[in-house]
């Protein structure tokens, strides 16, 4: 069989375009339990913030979110087969930066009411998805977007119910998205 | 120095191949997901399975979750081998190794 330039070209641009798809299906599936996690984290922190004054919001969060960051390293390497310390690396940082920029977010605007500091890590998040899912993981852009819409939805209609609307729709939103992206 | 594989460069059997190939560290891939994968019917994808499993290039396994049943498929230690020289010989031609 004699297989010509063009032809072994194309047989190459197709090997690669499925080799893609492949990396996003492995993307989903790592990351759909991780949001299921998350979702279920969402839940308990922002139903606590409901229920519980703000000075305990702080010691809350950073129990949950160390809790949320161990349990994703943990996850996300038995579930990734190469690269595992570039993946722990990877999920360690991005959750420090998101921290950070919340913390220096909240320092430079100070909001004047505690219904900011629970809408503000869901469009921050609803935003990050948008960003990483438009480059290749399109599943993750939609859930973005509802995210993002839903607390919206929550900051303009709900707004004395924000933090149950967050548990909720926020926390059931992200568990719902994870359960899409661990069935693709 | 290259050769091309005459089973594997057919259209389909070669994103079959490349799908199995870059899930070759994870579990076997269901049916469903490598049809989506590769874009296949169920028909066309069964027939070119069963040609690289004659091959001893896949290896097919059938059972049942609950009362379901299941198939699941991945790529064996020749089909790995006979991929990695096929793709060799196609980034030869590409490159224009032996011109």
């Amino acid at each position: 069989m004699v297989i010509s330039k063009s032809e072994a070209a194309l047989a190459l641009s197709d090997i690669e375009k499925t080799t893609a798809r492949a990396g996003v299906q492995r993307g989903y599936r790592i990351m759909g339990p991780i949001l299921v996690l998350w979702g279920v984290i969402w839940a308990i922190g922002y139903g606590a913030m409901g229920v519980l004054p703000i000075s305990n919001w702080g010691a809350v969060w950073a129990v949950l979110d160390l809790i949320g960051i161990v349990a994703s390293i943990v996850m996300g390497r038995s579930a990734s087969s190469e690269r595992k310390s570039a993946y722990s690396w990877r999920v360690a940082l991005l959750a420090l930066t998101a921290g950070a920029f919340v913390a220096c977010t909240f320092s430079v605007l100070r909001p004047d009411s505690g219904a900011a500091y629970m809408v503000f890590p869901g469009l921050l998040t609803g935003f990050i998805y948008i960003v990483v899912g438009t480059w290749r993981m399109t599943r993750l852009a939609w859930i973005g977007v509802v995210i993002a819409a839903a607390t919206m939805v929550g900051w303009f209609f709900f707004l004395p119910y924000i933090a149950f609307w967050m548990a909720v729709v926020g926390g059931g939103g992200l568990i719902a998205g994870g359960l899409w992206l661990r069935s693709a | 120095m290259y050769e091309p594989d005459d089973l594997i460069h057919q259209p389909l059997r070669l994103k079959i191949m490349a799908a199995l190939y870059a899930e070759r560290n994870a579990d076997p891939l269901e049916f469903s997901k490598l049809k989506s994968l590769t874009q296949a019917t169920d028909g066309n994808l069964g027939s070119h399975l069963t040609t690289l499993e004659k091959a001893g290039y896949v290896a097919v396994e059938k059972d049942f979750v609950g009362k379901r049943p299941r198939t699941r498929v991945a790529v064996t230690p020749a089909g790995r081998n006979a991929f990695r020289r096929h793709v060799d010989y196609l980034r030869s031609v590409v490159e224009g190794v032996d011109d």
